[in-house]
């Protein structure tokens, strides 16, 4: 028998591979997106600190952006430093 | 719903459901969630076993990168040397220490662990002056940090 297929659709799914399920920051799950956006995914991405703590990266820059002195990780308290 | 009552409701969830042991949130707080009554039972076999306290956590917008103002408030004012008459709680987490990985959970068993190291239940030294002279809010006290062995 000869099958010629005419079409398909793909599926497929995707998370995030972080060491935690939610931002320590908004406590919303990394695989959904920070309270400020709408949909999960590329526009709403996850960002490492050396520390190797993890968070959103709108959640991480609001509180970094709040800190005049120091630049501290919210876990770790060590200082913040992005991971390359 | 905006952002920091997205987490004050998510918290206040998990605070109903599953309490830590001696602590209770009031269900009540209106619709805003910006003021919350929190109970709490001094622990066994600490100077305080038997006693109860009540908190009153304030939450502004900007929360949570902005710290709760937090005061212990009531009939029942604990006598500890980091607690002064009025409610004010000198506790560096309220203010410079404050990180937003902190929630209402961790403040209380902060603050439960600060009353149960306590060897002698005494006001602050500067208690009479500090009441006279501060702000209504414990966030525009300059706090100085300097005892941590209670």
């Amino acid at each position: 028998m000869k099958v010629t297929v005419k079409s398909w659709t793909a599926v497929a799914t995707w998370r995030w591979v972080a060491n935690d399920d939610n931002c320590g920051i908004c406590r919303m799950a990394f695989d959904g997106c920070c309270p400020d956006c709408k949909i999960p995914g590329d526009d709403c991405p996850l960002v490492w600190g050396q520390c190797s703590h993890c968070f959103h990266i709108h959640c991480i820059m609001k509180w970094l952006n709040s800190q005049q002195v120091h630049q501290q990780c919210p876990m770790c308290r060590q200082e913040w430093k992005f991971k390359e | 719903m905006d952002a920091d009552k997205k987490r004050l409701q998510k918290e206040l969830m998990t605070l109903q459901l599953n309490p830590p042991v001696g602590i209770k949130v009031n269900g009540d707080h209106g619709s805003s969630l910006t003021t919350w009554y929190v109970e709490m039972e001094g622990a066994t076999g600490t100077l305080y076993e038997g006693e109860k306290f009540q908190l009153l956590f304030k939450f502004t917008n900007r929360y949570p990168f902005d710290s709760p103002e937090v005061v212990f408030t009531g009939t029942n004012i604990p006598v500890h040397p980091h607690v002064y008459s009025n409610g004010h709680i000198c506790l560096s987490i309220l203010t410079e220490d404050w990180s937003p990985a902190l929630s209402v959970e961790s403040v209380c068993l902060s603050i439960v662990s600060m009353l149960s190291s306590c060897k002698e239940k005494k006001r602050p030294p500067d208690n009479t002056f500090y009441v006279k002279t501060c702000s209504k809010n414990p966030k525009k006290t300059r706090w100085w940090y300097h005892d941590d062995k209670v």
